[in-house]
Formats: C-alpha cells, sequence, structure tokens
C-alpha cells in the first residue's frame, strides 16, 4: 500500500503549502466526477498529512509504519513529557491491539 | 460531439437553463426572457400554464395556480391543482419540462440530461424528490450540485489567483452559505451551512401580515378567507419588497380589495424601509449566525475571506449587505447576475461531465452528520438511542465510512438499524431518514460484530449497508424515505399523466423538429386589456348582485371565446360593455 507521501508525489518533508499544492494538482487531473475511489484515496492521502498536526498523527498511530519501541525510547529520553491524551492513547491501545475498526459502541436493538 | 447536458437552477420562485457552447456559458432566453418563474396553473380551458402566464394568473385564479412548491419538495402531500392533486415531484416536474423544452427549441435537437442544482442544505429526501421531478419531466439528472458551489464555479471559473470566497445565498425559499477556496483550477467548498426553510417569501410574508394587521385594525376585517384578496395582498406585498430595495419608502395601493358589511375595501398604506427591516431582523440575524457556523465549519474567521459573493434575487435587499459589509469589511460581489449564475455553474459542471474541457474542478462537502443510534450514555446517563455520528458534517463528496457495532443479546436474531440526519447527541432530536432491520444473525452470544457502511454521493445521497462481520450476511438500502409513493412504476405513471397535461398544449413537446410556440406568443395589447378588464371584473365578483354578475359571467365568456379564436376585432365590443359595469359598479 502507498503511502499518502507517495499518493501525493511529495517529499516527507514537505511544507504544507506544498502538499496543498500537490494535492490540487492532483485533484485537477483526478476529478471526483471521472473516478470516485481514486480520488477518495488522493483526499484521504491529503487529510492524513496535510498539517503538523495530522503529519504527527499520522507518523504515530498509523499501523505498521509506527515503531512503538523506537516511539517509547523517544518518549522516555526526551526532557519533555510527552503529549499523549486520552484520545491518543485510546488510539494507540488499539493500534496496540491491531484492532483496525474502532468498537464503539452497540446498535440498539429490540428483544426478540 | 459530446453528449449535450443541460444545466437548471430550479428556483422556489425563479428557473433558469443554461448551457456551455463553445467554450462559453450562456442562460437560455425563452423569447427574451432568461428568467422562468416557478409558478404552475392550469388556465379555463385545462391548458397547462407554467412561468409568467401561470404567475398573472395566480392573482385571478390562486386555487389553479401553485407557486413556491420547492418549499414542499421532499414531503409527502397532495398539492391541489384546479380539482386535481399531484405530488410536489410532478409540479416541479412541469416547470423542469418547460425548461427542457426552452433548451429543445434553442438548440434545435432534443435534450435527455441534466445537471440539477439544489440548495446544500437541502436534506436527502428533498434531493431525491428533486431526482425524481426531474424523471417525471424525462430527464436524467446526471448530477445535483449545490447552489452555492454552482455560482462559485460561474465566478471561480475564471481566476487565476488563489482566493477564499464566502458565498451567501439567499433565495425565495432557502438559504445557503458556503465557505470556498479557489486555488489551481479547483474549486474547493470547505464548508456549508443553511437553512432550508428560510427566503425572500419569508420576506413577504412579514409584510402580508403587516398588511394583514392593518386591515383588521383600521376596517375589522380578516382578508385571509377571501383567496382573491390575498393573492392581491401577496403580490402588493412582494412589490413593496422590491421597491425597498431601491427606495426608501413604498406606497401600497389596492384598490377594491374586498368588500365588507356593504362597503368596499382599499388598501392604502405607505411602508417604510426601517420598518421593514425591523420585520426581517431576525432572519437576517439567523444568515449571520450560519455565516459564522461555516467560517468556524472550514476553521476561518471573516478575516481569511477575500470574497463575498451574492446568490439569490433576496440579497438585493440593502440591509444584508450593510450587514456583510461591517462583518468584512468589504462590499460583497454581485456582478455576475445573481439570479443567473446558479444556472451558469450547472451548465460548467454539465459540460465537465459531458466531457467538454473545462478548466475547473469542483470538490463539495456534505453540510450534514450522518449516523446511527446505539445504546450508550447521554450526558452521563444510560441511554438507548445515543446519536452515533459516521459521516460528519463537511467531509468530502463521495464519502465513505464504516463503524462497527456489537449485538446487546445473547443469541440476538437481528438488528434495527436507524439512520439519522444532524449533529445533536440525542439520535431522537435528529431526523430519522431512513431504517432497515439486519435479520438472521448467527445464534451467538452478545458482541457478535456488525459494520454498517454509510457512502454519501457526489449528489449528496445516502447509500447505507450493514453487515454480520462473521458470515458476511448483508442488508443494504439507498435512503428513499420520499419514494414511497415513486417506485419506478409510478414514476411512469406520473411520467405520463404529465406528458398527457402539456399534450393539451403541445403537440407533442417531446418530439422535436417542429417545436410548438410554448405560450401564446407575446399577447396583442387588445387581449392584454382584455384579460386586466377580466382580472378586475372578477374581483368585483364578491360586491355585485346576481344580474351583474351574471352580465359580466357572460361577458367574459365572450371574451374568452375571442382570445381563443385570435378575434382582435371581436374583442372590441364585449371589453367596452365590460369596462362600463366595471365603471358603474366602481363609481
Amino acid at each position: 500500500m502507498n503511502t499518502p507521501y507517495e499518493i501525493l508525489e511529495v517529499a516527507t518533508d514537505a511544507t504544507d503549502a506544498e502538499i496543498k499544492q500537490a494535492y490540487l494538482r492532483k485533484v485537477k487531473d483526478n476529478p471526483p466526477d471521472r473516478d470516485q475511489e481514486r480520488f477518495q484515496r488522493i483526499h484521504g492521502a491529503y487529510t492524513s498529512i496535510k498539517d503538523e498536526k495530522s503529519r504527527l498523527s499520522y507518523a504515530l498511530f498509523t499501523i505498521p509504519a509506527a515503531d512503538f519501541d523506537e516511539l517509547l525510547d523517544q518518549a522516555l529520553h526526551t526532557t519533555q513529557a510527552p503529549q499523549v491524551g486520552p484520545e491518543h492513547f485510546k488510539q494507540l491501545l488499539r493500534a496496540g491491539l491491531g484492532e483496525t475498526m474502532p468498537v464503539n459502541a452497540m446498535p440498539h436493538a429490540q428483544k426478540s | 460531439m459530446n453528449e449535450i447536458i443541460i444545466g437548471i437552477d430550479l428556483g422556489t420562485t425563479n428557473s433558469e437553463v443554461a448551457i456551455v457552447g463553445q467554450g462559453k456559458v450562456r442562460v437560455i432566453a425563452d423569447g427574451d426572457k432568461k428568467i422562468l418563474p416557478s409558478f404552475v396553473g392550469i388556465d379555463d380551458h385545462g391548458n397547462i400554464l407554467v412561468g409568467e402566464t401561470a404567475k398573472n394568473q395566480y392573482l385571478v385564479y390562486p386555487e389553479r395556480t401553485v407557486k413556491s412548491i420547492k418549499r414542499l419538495m421532499g414531503q409527502n402531500i397532495q398539492i391541489d391543482l384546479a380539482g386535481q392533486s399531484y405530488a410536489p415531484q410532478e409540479i416541479s416536474a412541469i416547470i423542469l419540462k418547460r425548461l427542457k423544452a426552452i433548451a429543445e427549441k434553442d438548440l434545435g435537437q432534443p435534450v435527455g440530461k441534466a445537471v440539477i442544482t439544489v440548495p446544500a442544505y437541502f436534506s436527502d429526501v428533498q434531493r431525491q424528490a428533486t431526482r425524481e421531478a426531474g424523471e417525471i419531466a424525462g430527464l436524467e439528472v446526471v448530477r445535483m450540485i449545490n447552489e452555492p458551489t454552482a455560482a462559485a464555479l460561474a465566478y471561480g471559473a475564471s481566476q487565476a489567483e488563489a482566493k477564499r470566497m464566502l458565498v451567501y445565498d439567499l433565495g425565495g425559499g432557502t438559504f445557503d452559505v458556503s465557505v470556498v477556496n479557489i486555488q489551481a483550477g479547483v474549486v474547493e467548498v470547505l464548508s456549508s451551512h443553511g437553512d432550508n426553510h428560510l427566503g425572500g417569501d419569508d420576506f413577504d410574508q412579514q409584510i402580508i401580515e403587516h398588511l394583514l394587521r392593518h386591515l383588521q385594525n383600521t376596517y375589522h376585517v380578516d382578508a385571509r378567507a377571501h383567496s382573491k384578496a390575498m393573492a392581491r395582498i401577496t403580490r402588493a406585498a412582494e412589490n413593496a419588497k422590491i421597491l425597498l430595495s431601491d427606495q426608501p419608502y413604498a406606497q401600497i395601493e389596492e384598490e377594491y380589495l374586498l368588500e365588507h358589511d356593504g362597503s368596499a375595501i382599499h388598501l392604502s398604506l405607505e411602508l417604510s424601509r426601517l420598518e421593514y427591516e425591523a420585520m426581517i431582523e431576525d432572519y437576517i440575524n439567523a444568515t449571520l449566525d450560519a455565516v459564522h457556523i461555516a467560517l468556524k465549519g472550514a476553521k476561518l474567521t471573516a478575516a481569511d475571506i477575500d470574497e463575498v459573493i451574492l446568490v439569490g434575487g433576496s440579497t438585493r435587499t440593502p440591509c444584508i449587505r450593510e450587514r456583510l459589509f461591517s462583518e468584512f469589511g468589504f462590499e460583497p460581489h454581485g456582478e455576475v447576475d445573481p439570479d443567473l449564475c446558479v444556472a451558469m455553474g450547472a451548465a460548467i459542471q454539465a459540460a465537465m461531465i459531458g466531457g467538454q474541457q473545462v478548466d475547473t474542478v469542483l470538490v463539495d462537502v456534505t453540510p450534514y452528520t450522518y449516523g446511527t443510534s446505539a445504546i450508550g450514555t447521554l450526558n452521563g446517563e444510560f441511554y438507548p438511542f445515543m446519536f452515533v455520528p459516521v459521516i460528519h458534517k463537511n467531509s468530502v463528496l463521495p464519502s465513505r465510512k464504516t463503524d462497527a457495532f456489537m449485538t446487546s443479546h445473547d443469541g440476538q436474531e437481528f438488528v434495527d438499524v436507524s439512520i439519522y440526519q444532524g449533529e445533536d447527541p440525542d439520535a431522537l432530536n435528529n431526523t430519522l431518514i431512513g431504517e432497515f432491520r439486519v435479520e438472521g444473525l448467527r445464534d451467538v452470544s452478545a458482541g457478535n460484530v456488525i459494520t454498517l457502511t454509510l457512502d454519501l454521493d457526489l449528489n449528496g445521497i445516502l447509500h447505507v449497508s450493514a453487515q454480520e462481520k462473521a458470515t458476511g450476511l448483508e442488508k443494504s438500502i439507498v435512503i428513499k424515505n420520499a419514494l414511497s409513493r415513486f417506485e419506478s412504476a409510478a414514476l411512469d405513471t406520473a411520467r405520463q399523466r404529465i406528458t398527457s397535461l402539456f399534450g393539451h398544449l403541445e403537440s407533442n413537446p417531446d418530439e422535436l423538429g417542429e417545436p410548438e410556440p410554448f405560450e401564446a406568443p407575446a399577447a396583442a395589447p387588445e387581449i392584454e386589456a382584455a384579460r386586466n378588464a377580466m382580472a378586475r371584473a372578477e374581483s368585483l365578483f364578491e360586491q355585485v348582485s346576481d344580474s351583474d354578475k351574471e352580465d359580466m359571467v357572460d361577458l367574459i365568456g365572450t371574451i374568452t371565446a375571442c382570445i381563443k379564436a385570435n378575434d382582435i376585432e371581436g374583442l372590441k365590443e364585449p371589453v367596452d360593455q365590460l369596462n362600463d359595469i366595471i365603471y358603474y359598479l366602481e363609481s
């Protein structure tokens, strides 16, 4: 599977503006009207790396790209405490469990 | 040769049809009129009237005329028109059929496909109804696009530099606001918000109520029971509103409006712009709240917006421009005719779908959150109808999201899935748009995983499927509550019914070659005068003696026959006689 960087054909250190430009170029060549799935892939790639926050989240929580041992090492060796909020912790936990589908609620069911 | 796809703006008060030809967008005129009033009526002989003629008839025969049908789209109701009942889709189809015929006449060839615009804030049901209207009219609706987006396309197609625009679209019945980024040939909608029951009609209604109060206070008469008087009051209110766009005062004069206790009541009242603006202030405030919600949805502030685009006839109201000016600090734009730019955008999108070389690509979003209900918590308490959003507001179209759920009982044989549209954490406060049951589940303990997939297509129509994960047992639906009356057989019936209505007037509107003139060609001044006299006479019916009325009815019959036979000479005598009677009655 291609990484968002490969889909948009941008360097891993590209700036927000470069990523936006690349995204618009791709959309121009692949309008949603022509090939919806292709467009969704492009848009998905864009939303996952469009700004600092999403790139960090992509790097941290995307399976299997994240190396948790290394992340843990990093966390233990940086002076600043890692910024992992409850939301991220849940995602981290899920990623650790290898569960790609968040199971978050039960449907309302009538007693039969 | 490319296939012809027309672009249609099917508005609450006015409709237009446009096309891209030789690289240029053009709104197609019917005669010299580019705007077709969205009025449908039936005349004395059972002929169907669409547009200007129906709008004129509204004054005399409100019971045989329908206006603002768009406000009822998606509702499961029947509209009475000259004793027959019609679904809102059928009335809209009549307007679409006329627009189709206008385009066919201009292009000299049949047209079978269209891009139709809908308010961004139109719900799933309203979109389905619009598509059905197209089908009844014999048009395949290849795409529905949002009105503010279409306007942005019309403006943005020529933009070279990157721009962020806010489109403020206030029409006759609906309000939309969209934040749009135009850059590198891509028109990208960042957020949309709106209200699908707010528009110029509400402004008219405020004036109408003001006039009714005036009549009540001055003459102690309730005009609501008099349908003809109401039609005149409605027109007077609309005219006053339009006047107040340019002038500080409007004088409302309706003589012989109705009779009360044996005396004729004349409506005469001056309305100032200030009074009017006070009446509509709440509505304007609501639109500005929506502007802020849209900005927030795009994660922008007013300072990030480079241009404000005004769309829809109601944006001619001066206080709207003033309020937007004070909000954004610059004048909003209205260079492209606010009545026409939506149809132009639809034509651009139509050309793109039809394979023509167009340098603008459109990326739109949904203004609604879609989700389901599940057992969960609400405000920290156990609650069986917790709303679980699946596709969030302002998601890019098309959008496909899957979520997983579990059964709650051991040996549960089925799950009932409800799909809601809205933002409230309590699903019951949102709009239920569809329900279905997945049955025949495995006999296992609670925790059987069911995946739910919501797929929102480019038209903003939702497709839903649910699957038992372990077995692949699947159930899927397209949300189509509006279709209850309109399964495809019913659509065919409706199509024939509407076509036969047109058959009264046009030899065969679907066969090309020699398109018939659609309405009586521009009426001779004598005919115009005769119609006025008849309208005047009929407005007096309620207050004249039976013998006078009988004379008038006879004369009207003679005049109508002359008009039908186009006998201008023969008109003179009965019209003169009728005018004499009117003069006698009114003096």
